[in-house]
């Protein structure tokens, strides 16, 4: 594991040290990938997403102004990516999205009652305006403040709050008619 | 909005947020991936290993040991382009489209998945653009089991492939146009980003 600062990493992969930035990824990695997971509902394309935003952040490393907030950088990166990737599938590959699941739980025969809960969890979340999912999966999820919401997504704190009581809401009418919440 | 309400709604959110709260991890082969693709991302060094890729398939133009199992007959696997937000079926170049870009520079990257349907034990990737299996590419099991796929930043161009099955047996793509060597040794083919 490598001791050098985020800054450093960030300085010499902006020089084309891709190993540096295989570094940063290997730091960073694991706190976007729940995140993508739940905001594409896919496990394989929240990979391809996440492969992407790298790739652009590497692109973009010269207007990381602050190389000691690369990951805060990187996280506004990779919510735009999710973004935009679920609003260009629409809801066709959503199904796809419940399918793939159903049949993750199929092949899964010692699947607990845990992972059940997860995929028809998942399921609602998928269903709802990805505008509130990103706000609710930021709030409840990776439990992120709403000032660290508002500087990654650039929505007003009122507006994230909004957001986050509206998902609750259609998450409930979701989820009503399988679990008794 | 009343207390009782309000603790209800906190209550119902750490509930749901608890069971989304599970742990997700990206396969193991995600760092190497990324760092190829931005390696690939430097026209200069893309240039640079297209040509050293052409010099080692040397290897693969001898009498091949692999031999394709025949209860793969069946098996069927497709390439589809995941551009950045969509899932197009690629238009594959058709066997007299033989230009080799090998002298050409390319400055981006596409994530090509790879798909592989049928019954095995491991899958992997070979073709040009992993220097004929220099690098290992193995493909993923999907939760079906009996397809594997995996997603791999292919520079724009024509490139050629196929399918390792349970570490020995040579398989080319049967919905992919194909290319054979002087071995009578079949390779598929794929475009991508022309």
């Amino acid at each position: 594991m490598s001791l050098r600062s985020d800054a450093e990493l960030v300085h010499a992969a902006a020089h084309g040290d891709a190993d540096a930035f295989g570094e940063l990824s290997r730091r960073y990695r694991d706190r976007y990938t729940r995140f993508a997971v739940r905001m594409i509902g896919s496990r394989d394309e929240a990979e391809d997403v996440l492969q992407s935003a790298f790739i652009r952040a590497y692109r973009a490393l010269d207007r990381c102004r602050d190389a000691s907030r690369f990951g805060a950088w990187m996280y506004q990166i990779v919510a735009n990516e999710c973004r935009t990737y679920v609003v260009r599938r629409g809801r066709r590959d959503a199904r796809l999205v419940r399918d793939e699941s159903s049949l993750r739980a199929v092949v899964d025969r010692a699947s607990t009652d845990r992972q059940e809960t997860l995929e028809d969890v998942e399921y609602a979340l998928q269903q709802i305006d990805a505008d509130q999912r990103e706000a609710f999966v930021m709030k409840h999820v990776e439990e992120l403040s709403y000032d660290e919401m508002a500087e990654i997504t650039g929505v007003s704190v009122s507006a994230l709050k909004m957001r986050v009581k509206r998902a609750c809401a259609r998450l409930r009418e979701l989820l009503e008619e399988v679990y008794d919440v | 909005m009343s207390d009782r309400s309000h603790d209800q709604d906190a209550a119902f959110a750490e509930r749901v947020g608890h069971v989304l709260r599970a742990p997700e991890r990206l396969s193991d082969d995600f760092d190497r991936a990324l760092v190829a693709a931005i390696r690939n991302d430097q026209p200069t060094a893309a240039a640079m290993r297209r040509r050293s890729s052409m010099l080692s398939r040397d290897w693969w133009a001898a009498p091949p040991a692999l031999s394709r199992a025949a209860n793969l007959a069946l098996a069927a696997s497709i390439a589809a382009l995941v551009a950045i937000g969509a899932w197009t079926i690629v238009p594959t170049a058709s066997p007299t489209n033989h230009v080799v870009a090998a002298g050409s520079v390319h400055d981006t990257v596409t994530f090509v998945r790879f798909v592989f349907v049928g019954q095995a034990r491991s899958v992997s990737l070979v073709g040009d653009f992993n220097q004929w299996g220099a690098t290992p590419l193995p493909l993923r099991a999907t939760g079906t089991g009996d397809a594997w796929a995996a997603s791999v930043p292919v520079a724009s161009g024509r490139h050629e492939y196929a399918f390792i099955v349970d570490g020995k047996h040579w398989v080319a793509d049967p919905f992919a146009p194909r290319e054979s060597d002087e071995f009578d040794t079949n390779s598929s083919v794929i475009t991508v980003g022309l």
